[in-house]
């Protein structure tokens, strides 16, 4: 997929910044297990994902937070330590990525993240200033 | 309104931000990242052996606009964050929905 963009031809206009069309990329934010990112990009890599950021973040879900006990006192650990991964994705893809990354990040068990999808207007390749989908 | 979301290169922060302040942008979060694009990380020797970094660290900064500012912040960042070799970075433009300033409960774009 990512070798082959460059080549392809823009199917939206560039701009996308006027709202109501639909966009033709989107933005998935996941919030994974930090022992599940090893997984997670070797698996997005295997279907040729060409990019993604990644950011140490702390956050809590369904449970809030997990309680430790530690010398007979309860403690509360409101905030778990957990990993955010940004990626851009061409629309059509975005369904096998989800795919790749639930299979990937997912154990069973309460923690195991979230993947928020959202439309992404635009992208620029700052070295080139290539446009739209041709910059992803 | 729109939330712009750069990855750039971290010696090249100040000059972004700077720039952007110059065009009477308001607002920036920053963060450090790592991450990687195209080249996916780079080699570096060291000491005979050859080792894959495969995340590179970078800066994020995220910064909420209205609809008409958007272009001027690409070109600004696009224009600064330019040295033209790999590993310059991206930036993605995504939908803000509504926005509000926690302290006075303002929303929309007056919350920018």
């Amino acid at each position: 997929m990512a070798d082959t963009i460059l080549q392809e031809p823009r199917t939206t206009p560039p701009e996308g910044t006027s709202g109501g069309e639909r966009s033709s990329m989107q933005w998935l934010s996941c919030m994974i297990r930090p022992d599940s990112l090893e997984t997670v990009t070797g698996a997005l890599d295997a279907i040729g994902v060409g990019g993604m950021t990644v950011t140490d973040v702390r956050g809590f879900g369904r449970q809030k937070g997990q309680v430790e006990h530690y010398r007979g006192g309860e403690y509360t650990i409101r905030f778990l330590p957990k990993v955010k991964l940004e990626v851009a994705v061409h629309a059509q893809d975005a369904d096998q990525v989800l795919t790749a990354i639930q299979h990937a990040a997912r154990t069973g068990q309460v923690g195991d993240g979230k993947v928020f999808v959202t439309e992404l207007r635009n992208v620029v390749r700052i070295r080139t200033g290539e446009k739209g989908p041709s910059a992803l | 309104m729109k939330l712009v979301t750069c990855v750039i290169r971290p010696e090249m922060l100040d000059a972004v931000t700077n720039a952007l302040d110059k065009q009477h942008v308001v607002g920036v979060t920053v963060t450090d990242v790592r991450g990687f694009g195209r080249q996916k990380g780079q080699v570096e020797h060291y000491r005979g052996g050859e080792y894959t970094i495969r995340f590179i660290p970078k800066v994020k900064l995220d910064i909420v606009v209205q609809d008409q500012d958007v272009e001027m912040v690409l070109s600004t960042i696009g224009k600064v964050a330019r040295t033209g070799n790999i590993g310059d970075g991206k930036i993605f433009v995504i939908d803000v929905t509504n926005a509000m300033r926690i302290r006075t409960g303002e929303k929309g774009t007056s919350a920018l």
